[in-house]
């Protein structure tokens, strides 16, 4: 092994403990200390009260079926729609790319709300026009239930597995695939026993990411649970924190302490599912290339498919909210809404100064955040999945450790935290508390492109004589590409809706786009709201295109 | 008096006059040029509060005094614990907060605010000056809205206890009365000021709940449902009236019954970055002139004498107070209510 390679490991798990162990620290002493804040008299009171409530059961039940469901979901469609269009020769590929990454752009609240206007039992536009269509005396549907928020969740989280899956997919050797079925495999079993094994890591990661994600999703739980009466552990912990006038975060901490572990639990799982690495490199030289597969007579069925799940998914929503933004309140489509319908609401928040000092905050956040995180993510993945020694497995539960609390407690953590510090009320500490808290968005998807570059590329340029940092920018960084712009684009567009930690940092002067979005919300301005989302969808869309453009021109130029 | 500060005083002065107010403007400042140009020299007022839509008075207040008015939200559930973390770190950003009355009084036993009694409340009600810390300047008022393209006025609830009435099944929204502190201040309120007996109470409730509400978690997300004609019928606030304007919304109980809601409060901070520039914006907030625009724009309920929302009929009915309640009592009364609608 490279001597500087521990080196390295422990400098990593040193910057990366510092950003993500403080504040869950804080909140550790917090949740066993009396008062409201981190500081105060030892007690285990608030952890007596929290695992005390005869309510938790039905609560832990609903969180498992939540997020095991809606796991499955962002998994099963983001394998499909990759497969689909990394490996196919599927028409509009590069449009379905996108958007099968919308949703992740759409704030998950307005997602959430659009869903409600579709799904509702009472007036939903879906249910509305299938009652009519079919002469049905009920509304077929019910997003405020169980499998509506793991419909809703599941796309949510859809494309972030896509991001994850997607790059194994676009790097991985056909030649495998070609053997099975030179040795007279069906192409059903050659998917089963070859692509999709050889794909476990990335389908793994894919899975874990959304478990953690859906453990610590509120907006979904809020917008169509609560109105179910479904509560799951995100709502329950709010509502911990929410009911009285002084909110005790110690408990809810406690609390989320059990969701820490939770987590911590998955990515051991992880670890001993994907251990043997060496069984996913497929990349092994300069010599492999990905080929596409003919889908002949299935073409236009798949695409037909395809286009009806990207309306849904992405679409159907991104209408809904043009359509909220245009009109004066909540209103069901008719000819009344359509002659009531205006810009106002645009030509409001363009001329707030709140809101257009949020855009510039947001952009500068996604931008820098996003490169500062994705170089931070290059190195902890690569230590998590070439260097697989305890200390790398430590290296892999902090990565994790601030993004398994729901963003609201972790948020009160950073502030517990930022206040001891000049930071406080900074933008650099909103900057420093996203990078920390969404470093998994930067780290899986490369660690799953990593588990496929072969050791022997990287030791072949060792002994050669280029340094391990030379080797990292000429070798191994130019094999990453897709992955490192699935890690930049995953960290950019959730740092542009960022809202749980932001809305509990920022301040004035550091105020962002998605507490901008928080306070029409409060004042339920669902047209401004809607406009000021959609703005946000067109900035994350950009970075997405720029950044898709920038990889692919970086190919091209390490190919030619 | 300088050039600058004559201009201000003579416009503040101006302004007071026009609106035919005595107290339209900071009256402690207006009077003291010296407090007016330490206030000015500190340049901002850093305002923590739990209340929306103040973007008017801010901008007025900056007109009007040359101070520049920085608001921050914090929502119920981070008030208390940011206002403290910060305040114990010693690094308290505000000058000015607001919040329900309980959560000041809890800020006033902690030492955070400091006694300030603003000349511009002459007038208020003596119940909403009696703290030395606290002074009260509105009322989070709550009633019910339904909306008056699907629902005719004759047939609309005229007194609290309609809302029982089975037609309504399935078409009220409401914040969870189990989890929400407004909404259950406001039912315990209904017990003490508008039922006759606990009895008739109980009734009503059980009524209420027979008719399986749907919840939200707060009043924001309550008059959307009842905009769109999802729900007919919502628990919520007036000032939705104006605020949520063209949308179909009409307000009762028109019987008589009286409105009740948790005292909205505003207090100085003890050791605010700010001190000057902190009384003069408690003394423009509480003054006529921020008030009414609290009550025109955003149809707020206030205490400044003689003020209302312009919404048809308020100014007739009788707005009060809840007692305030505990965070024992709360989560006793929410965990009761959580059983009579079974909210869980």
């Amino acid at each position: 092994m490279n001597p500087s390679r521990p080196k390295l490991t422990w400098l990593l798990i040193a910057i990366v403990g510092f950003l993500t162990l403080c504040p869950v620290a804080m909140l550790f002493i917090g949740s066993f200390s009396q008062g409201l804040t981190a500081f105060g008299k030892f007690t285990l009171d608030k952890y007596l009260a929290a695992y005390t409530d005869p309510v938790l059961l039905d609560v832990t039940i609903n969180t498992i079926v939540f997020v095991l469901g809606s796991s499955i979901l962002a998994t099963g469609l983001a394998l499909f729609l990759a497969y689909l269009n990394t490996r196919t020769n599927i028409p509009f590929k590069p449009l379905f790319t996108v958007l099968s990454i919308v949703p992740m752009m759409i704030p998950h609240l307005l997602f959430s709300v659009s869903w409600a206007l579709l799904l509702n039992p009472s007036n939903g536009l879906i249910n509305s026009f299938l009652k009519e269509v079919f002469s049905l005396q009920s509304a077929p549907f019910n997003i405020y239930s169980l499998p509506g928020m793991i419909l809703v969740e599941g796309l949510l989280n859809m494309p972030i597995a896509y991001l994850i899956i997607a790059p194994a997919m676009a790097s991985f050797d056909v030649s495998l695939e070609e053997s099975s079925r030179v040795f007279g495999a069906s192409v059903w079993r050659t998917l089963v026993r070859v692509t999709l094994p050889v794909l476990r890591p990335a389908i793994l990661a894919a899975f874990v990411l959304g478990m953690v994600r859906s453990l610590a999703s509120y907006a979904v739980p809020r917008v169509l649970g609560t109105p179910g009466r479904v509560d799951v552990l995100a709502t329950y912990l709010y509502q911990m924190v929410a009911t009285g006038f002084s909110p005790d975060y110690g408990k809810a901490a406690a609390l989320g302490m059990s969701v820490l572990a939770a987590s911590i639990g998955l990515i051991v799982l992880y670890r001993a599912l994907t251990s043997e690495s060496g069984k996913y490199v497929t990349i092994s030289g300069r010599g492999y290339r990905p080929t596409t597969i003919e889908l002949k007579r299935a073409r236009m069925p798949l695409f037909t498919l395809v286009a009806l799940l990207s309306f849904v998914m992405a679409v159907l929503p991104v209408a809904v909210l043009f359509y909220t933004s245009l009109v004066p309140y909540s209103m069901v489509p008719s000819a009344r809404a359509f002659s009531l319908m205006g810009w106002k609401n645009w030509i409001d928040v363009l001329q707030d100064p709140a809101s257009l000092l949020s855009l510039k905050n947001s952009l500068f956040l996604a931008v820098v955040g996003a490169s500062l995180g994705v170089l931070l993510s290059i190195f902890v993945a690569y230590v998590i999945v070439k260097i697989r020694t305890r200390a790398s497995g430590l290296l892999e539960s902090l990565s994790f450790l601030s993004f398994s609390f729901p963003g609201i407690v972790i948020g009160i953590g950073f502030m517990w935290f930022f206040v001891q510090t000049p930071l406080y009320a900074t933008l650099t500490a909103l900057l420093v508390a996203y990078i920390a808290t969404y470093l998994p968005y930067g780290v899986r998807p490369l660690a799953s492109a990593f588990v496929q570059v072969h050791a022997h590329l990287e030791e072949s340029s060792l002994v050669c004589g280029a340094s391990a940092l030379t080797t990292m920018r000429r070798v191994i960084v130019p094999l990453l590409i897709p992955g490192i712009v699935s890690a930049w684009i995953l960290m950019a567009t959730m740092f542009v809706r960022e809202l749980t930690v932001s809305v509990v940092l920022s301040r004035p002067g550091s105020e962002v786009l998605a507490v901008q979005i928080l306070s029409f919300a409060d004042d339920g301005l669902w047209g401004k709201l809607s406009a000021l989302g959609i703005i946000m969808i067109l900035i994350s869309t950009t970075l997405v295109l720029l950044a898709m453009y920038a990889g692919k021109k970086f190919r091209a130029a390490q190919g030619a | 008096m300088n050039a600058i500060d004559r201009r201000i005083f003579l416009k503040l002065a101006g302004a007071a006059g026009l609106a035919g107010i005595s107290g339209a403007l900071p009256s402690a400042y207006a009077a003291d040029e010296t407090a007016l140009s330490k206030a000015k020299a500190e340049g901002k007022a850093v305002f923590y509060a739990n209340i929306t839509s103040v973007k008017a008075i801010m901008k007025a207040f900056n007109a009007d005094t040359g101070i520049d008015g920085i608001y921050t939200r914090l929502s119920s559930s981070k008030f208390l614990p940011t206002i403290l973390t910060e305040s114990g770190a010693g690094k308290l950003l505000a000058d000015v907060v607001q919040a329900p009355r309980p959560m000041l009084e809890l800020l006033n036993e902690k030492k955070v605010l400091a006694p300030y009694h603003s000349p511009a409340a002459a007038g208020y009600p003596d119940w909403a000056t009696k703290d030395a810390g606290i002074t009260l300047f509105g009322i989070e008022y709550v009633s019910y809205l339904y909306n008056k393209d699907h629902v005719k006025e004759t047939d609309a609830p005229k007194r609290y206890e309609d809302l029982a009435d089975p037609k309504w099944k399935g078409k009220i929204v409401m914040a969870n009365p189990a989890t929400h502190s407004s909404t259950i201040s406001w039912l315990v309120g209904l017990k003490e000021f508008v039922f006759k007996s606990e009895a008739d109470w109980m009734q009503y409730l059980k009524g209420l709940a027979a008719n399986q509400p749907m919840f939200v978690d707060s009043f924001g997300p309550t008059p959307a449902p009842v905009e769109s004609g999802e729900k007919l019928i919502g628990i919520s606030m007036p000032k939705y009236i104006i605020t949520k304007a063209p949308a179909p919304l009409a307000w009762g109980p028109r019987g008589g019954q009286p409105l009740l809601g948790t005292p909205r409060a505003i207090g100085v901070a003890a050791h605010a970055p700010h001190p000057n520039a902190a009384r003069a914006f408690m003394d423009f907030w509480l003054s006529k002139k921020a008030m009414s625009l609290l009550a025109k724009d955003v149809g707020e309920y206030v205490l400044a004498p003689g003020v209302f929302p312009p919404i048809d009929g308020i100014d007739k009915v009788k707005v009060m107070p809840v007692r305030d309640l505990s965070d024992s009592e709360i989560q006793k009364w929410g965990h009761e209510f959580g059983q009579i609608f079974a909210a869980k």
